[in-house]
């Protein structure tokens, strides 16, 4: 939707604003809006979470299925993640096929996990060449006002974190936990007025620039990048952001691990 | 064992979960559950949770679907995909379509729509988790939302179903009852005028049978409606 001269005001009282070293709601620079994490919430998904970060709210639920393992990985069981972005979350969001932007996020968040190795697909083995699970993550917005990416990356890790393998209803077996060995953490930051926020809101989002995604795991390693929408950044501007990744990915992941 | 086999109701008139015949499942309602929406409403019943948004009276574009003289109404009814037991695939569905469709012809029906001549409102439900009787939540669920988004309406739309178990009318099947049940009659009831705007059955009943079952979701929707105005009153103070 072409929305040609009000972004530009509110470009120019975004970065009024960031020369002062001030953001719209007033946090600083670094700062997460009010954070609540839900565990086990959704009575139809084996795993599920809800999680509220200022006025953006998404769902998380886990389901798994049953599938023919790939011929070159015959002990190994299948992961996908998708994001939905339905129209109920926001007025900006169109109804009809998926987006390229929900989908763009639904990659990113798949990445961190995949890469992180927090769901070894060996464990999700049933008979080898035969029988193997499929973990499917999908994650659900229910209001949008901002950073969708961070709130469907910690709802993703703590549903999994609780989820269950429904062996029984499957008849392979006991049911028993979603083995989970790590806790990656993504951490997503906007160019706002000329420099980089973390958690930005909509109103940031509307009015900033390129996006940097960063999917930190155990020790600080990084499993996922990606830089989105249009915009150049410096090594250095990427060095600070990783220093703040590093501190915010931590105190998320006790929060997720406390869970 | 086979379609009907299965024994639901016990000697004393018991349903599996405990209910009498004509006893509806627990409800919570929430309202403004969604910040950014206009208006919204989460309705909690049996273990179906469902939430509405709604968004406008806002400009209606492409132009092509203004109307000169009233809003139009662009309703969506959809299951999120870890709402069914098994994975509800997202995309197109014919099922959902048809519900948005009857669900929107409802509200059509109480919106007083010709106050935003040329505009659209937008109502967006949204199952996300599913039990029986996902329409009816639905449908009231987003007439919730339609008054907390501060939107005209003639009346409020309760929707409740009935339906049969072992021979026996029930109101309001949950979900094991729902797989053994031999008719479905759900309905969307004005409750100050008792007047209909939502009908559709399906299954077979016996013209003493649909009375009964008719009767129950009458007297379901007053119940109903007691807890609606409730929600409302707690959020915007009393009215009448």
């Amino acid at each position: 939707m072409a929305q040609p001269l009000v972004p530009e005001l509110l470009r120019a009282h975004l970065a009024e604003l960031a020369s002062r070293d001030q953001r719209a709601d007033g946090r600083g620079q670094w700062e997460g809006r009010d954070l609540s994490v839900e565990v086990g919430i959704l009575e139809r998904a084996e795993g599920s979470a809800r999680v509220q970060m200022g006025d953006t709210i998404v769902f998380c639920g886990i389901k798994f299925q049953l599938q023919t393992p790939y011929p070159d990985r015959p002990d190994e069981g299948g992961l996908m993640t998708s994001a939905e972005l339905r129209p109920l979350a926001g007025r900006h969001i169109e109804p009809g096929p998926p987006s390229p932007e929900s989908i763009e996020i639904g990659r990113v968040v798949d990445r961190g996990i995949r890469e992180s190795g927090c769901i070894d697909t060996k464990d999700l083995c049933i008979i080898p060449g035969e029988k193997v699970w499929q973990v499917i993550i999908d994650c659900f917005a229910i209001s949008d006002d901002g950073n969708l990416f961070d709130a469907f990356g910690l709802a993703a890790i703590a549903a999994l974190h609780n989820s269950t393998l429904p062996g029984e209803r499957f008849d392979v077996g006991e049911d028993r936990k979603l083995p989970v060995n790590k806790t990656p953490i993504m951490c997503s930051f906007q160019k706002v007025g000329g420099r980089f926020v973390y958690d930005s809101n909509r109103e940031e989002e509307v009015g900033g620039d390129e996006r940097i995604h960063i999917t930190l795991g155990e020790g600080d390693h990084v499993h996922s990048l990606q830089k989105g929408l249009k915009g150049v950044f410096s090594a250095s501007e990427f060095v600070e952001i990783m220093g703040a990744a590093k501190q915010r990915c931590s105190e998320l992941r006790k929060i997720v691990d406390s869970l | 064992m086979g379609y009907g086999d299965v024994q639901m109701i016990d000697e004393n008139g018991n349903r599996v979960d405990g209910r009498k015949a004509g006893d509806i499942r627990p409800i919570e309602i929430e309202l403004g559950v969604v910040p950014v929406a206009d208006g919204s409403a989460s309705m909690r019943w049996g273990t179906n949770y469902v939430i509405a948004s709604v968004y406008g009276p806002m400009e209606a574009h492409p132009r092509k679907i203004q109307r000169q003289e009233r809003a139009v109404l662009d309703v969506r009814y959809n299951m999120a995909p870890f709402s069914t037991t098994d994975r509800f695939r997202p995309g197109f569905n014919r099922r959902s379509r048809e519900i948005s469709k009857v669900t929107s012809d409802a509200l059509e029906s109480v919106v007083l729509l010709e106050l935003y001549p040329r505009s659209k409102i937008r109502v967006e439900i949204e199952v996300i988790c599913a039990e029986a009787g996902t329409r009816c939540v639905g449908l009231t669920a987003a007439s919730l939302a339609l008054a907390d988004a501060g939107i005209p309406m003639t009346d409020m739309v309760v929707s409740v179903a009935s339906g049969k178990i072992n021979g026996i009318v029930v109101c309001d099947l949950n979900k094991e009852e729902d797989n053994y049940g031999a008719a479905d009659l759900p309905m969307g009831i004005l409750p100050n005028s008792g007047e209909l705007v939502f009908l559709q059955m399906d299954g077979d009943l016996s013209p003493s049978e649909f009375q009964e079952a008719w009767d129950y979701n009458m007297d379901a929707a007053l119940g109903i409606h007691k807890l609606m105005k409730e929600a409302i009153e707690n959020k915007y103070g009393g009215g009448q």
